[in-house]
């Protein structure tokens, strides 16, 4: 036993956790812009770079969000986004779970849609924008269907890969205690292939987030994407900024939403991260 | 009609499987005859890929055969069933069940109600020693642990036959002995029927009733060695001088089937 008694730590044990420690590194962080916001205004070049007009500081942000969320411009352009969002990646996982499943059971249905499948995957999302805008004009609709474009190929490729990679010994297993093949689908190959299937509804919620901001610039009369787009080009950084930092959140938010469900689907997950599959394109 | 003395009857098996792409096609079992009687514990022992494995899964039902006749209870197996009960070399277990729920597996497979078939399952896991790991996951368990799951599934389901293959290939030397111990320990109070693929010729011997061994593949049965040791058996008999013979006479069969299907490979390998 040593004799000197430790010096109490004065900060506690919540306090130094790896969760306050990030929230503190994000707290500096805004603070630096903020002091850097600050310092830039009272200096001459502010004016004579018109600096006010690309760039806002946290303190700004907070207030135009104020500002946007009294006036209800804020709510309605969330709406239009989360609407468009969920109709396209509801879209995807309904498509996209039930294909990759068929084109990993069936061969000759995996023969006839894997070229289209690489081919619309390959084709820059940016670039079939404009012309669904043009065939379907604007409106939310034709947003969603640029979402599910973006969102349904994580879905159906990790589908694809889970099913895929399902383990012959386990579905042996259920065979050999007179499992149907009904059975072998819903007590191995679904379950072995969730976590899998799981990391490709997150990739997808990254992809669907870009795919409302895209679909809102080419076009739209509302929308997150159409708010960033539209004060950007009246030079009023505050709501730009604004727009942003609600569609940043809304991806945590999601990611964090997702983690949940995975938790509460596969407590085992932890030890099925170790196989391979899951390791691919994430994060 | 079968006479009732036998449990399960094998008479004239035969197996090849063909390859996909290429004519040819692998003999696996060329006339394999056996009868066991019931609640006999009966050891496979033979060359590494002479078929042991392809012949329990044959007799499970999980795969067809060529030609010949697979009687349980004077019944032709057609397909798997809870009649039979197998017990995998490497654990299988379901990772995202607990214990409890994976040692019901069979039962739910059958549709008997999740609630009815915990309370039954309670016993099994106590009978392999298992009580108080009811709610553990398998990467939880030690391999031993995991094989003792392994081995409560297969029981709980209640088979006419229990079907093993190599259970304990990758346990360390003492933990198989102990698991050897306790499987004829579980043996005596269960009775099953039991066929039990090994390589550890000791380990045959000490649990078994005969010892049939196969040949190289084309496998046919080259041997079928009766122990006469008397039950219950202790890990003592392992050094006494019946038990020693026995394991020598298997071995030199053994040995003789081993040189030969290394010597046909080599000659498989040269062309
Ligand atoms: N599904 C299959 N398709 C084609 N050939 C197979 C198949 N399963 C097994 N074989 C072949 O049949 C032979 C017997 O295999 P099996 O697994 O039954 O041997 P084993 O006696 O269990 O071997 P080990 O002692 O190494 O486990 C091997 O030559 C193997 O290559
Ligand atoms: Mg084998």
């Amino acid at each position: 036993m040593k004799t000197v008694a430790k010096a109490e730590p004065r900060v506690p044990a919540w306090a130094r956790s790896s969760r306050m420690i990030a929230i503190y590194s994000v707290v500096v962080g805004i603070g630096i812009w903020q002091l850097a916001y600050e310092g830039l205004a009272r200096t001459p070049y502010f004016e004579a770079y018109a600096i006010q007009h690309f760039l806002a500081s946290p303190l700004q942000v907070i207030e135009t969000f104020g500002e946007l969320y009294r006036s209800g411009e804020l709510f309605r352009h969330s709406y239009f986004s989360l609407l468009e969002f969920a109709y396209g990646f509801v879209l995807s996982v309904v498509v996209g779970i039930p294909v990759g499943f068929l084109m990993a059971t069936q061969k000759k249905i995996n023969t006839c849609l894997d070229p289209w499948v690489s081919c619309i995957y390959a084709t820059p999302r940016v670039a079939l924008a404009p012309i669904i805008i043009v065939w379907f004009g604007l409106g939310i609709f034709p947003n969603a269907l640029i979402v599910f474009l973006g969102a349904v190929f994580p879905i159906l490729l990790n589908t694809y890969t889970g099913i895929k990679s399902v383990r012959q010994n386990l579905i042996e297993l259920v065979r050999a205690f007179g499992g149907s093949p009904l059975q072998v689908f819903f007590k191995v190959m679904i379950p072995d292939a969730t976590p899998a299937i799981i990391a490709g509804l997150r990739l997808a919620v990254g992809r669907a987030v870009i795919g409302v901001v895209v679909a809102e610039w080419f076009g739209a009369e509302a929308g997150l994407g159409y708010m960033v787009y539209f004060y950007s080009q009246l030079f009023q950084p505050g709501p730009v900024f604004v727009g942003i930092v609600v569609l940043v959140v809304f991806g945590i938010l999601s990611f964090i939403a997702l983690d949940k469900v995975q938790g509460w689907i596969s407590p085992w997950y932890a030890y099925q991260v170790r196989r391979e599959v899951h390791g691919m394109e994430m994060e | 009609m079968e006479t009732p003395a036998s449990k399960l009857v094998v008479r004239n098996l035969r197996k090849a499987f063909r390859s996909q792409r290429s004519e040819e096609s692998v003999q696996v079992f060329e006339d394999i005859s056996l009868e066991v009687h019931p609640s006999e514990f009966i050891s496979l022992v033979g060359p590494s890929g002479c078929g042991k494995t392809t012949f329990l899964r044959i007799l499970d039902g999980l795969i067809s055969h060529d030609d010949g006749e697979i009687l349980l209870d004077g019944k032709t197996v057609i397909k798997p069933g809870p009649d039979k009960g197998f017990v995998f070399q490497d654990s299988s277990l379901l990772p995202w069940r607990t214990v409890m729920d994976n040692v019901i597996l069979g039962l739910e497979l059958q549709g008997v109600d999740t609630r009815e078939a915990r309370r039954k399952a309670g016993g099994y896991i106590s009978l392999v020693g298992l009580a108080g790991f009811e709610n553990h996951y398998p990467h939880e368990l030690s391999g031993g642990m995991q094989q003792r799951v392994n081995l409560a599934r297969a029981l709980i389901v209640d088979p006419q036959v229990l079907l093993m293959d190599e259970p304990f290939a990758s346990l360390d030397a003492q933990t198989r002995e102990i698991m050897q111990a306790e499987l004829l320990k579980m043996w005596n109070q269960t009775r099953k029927t039991v066929i039990f693929v090994t390589h550890q010729i000791e380990e045959a011997i000490f649990l078994s009733d005969r010892v049939v061994v196969f040949s190289a593949r084309p496998a046919t049965i080259r041997e079928i060695v009766k122990v006469s040791i008397p039950r219950p058996r202790s890990l003592s008999v392992k050094r006494t001088k019946e038990f020693l013979d026995l394991a020598d006479r298997v071995w030199s069969i053994i040995q003789d089937e081993v040189l030969k299907s290394m010597g046909r490979e080599r000659e498989e390998g040269m062309r």
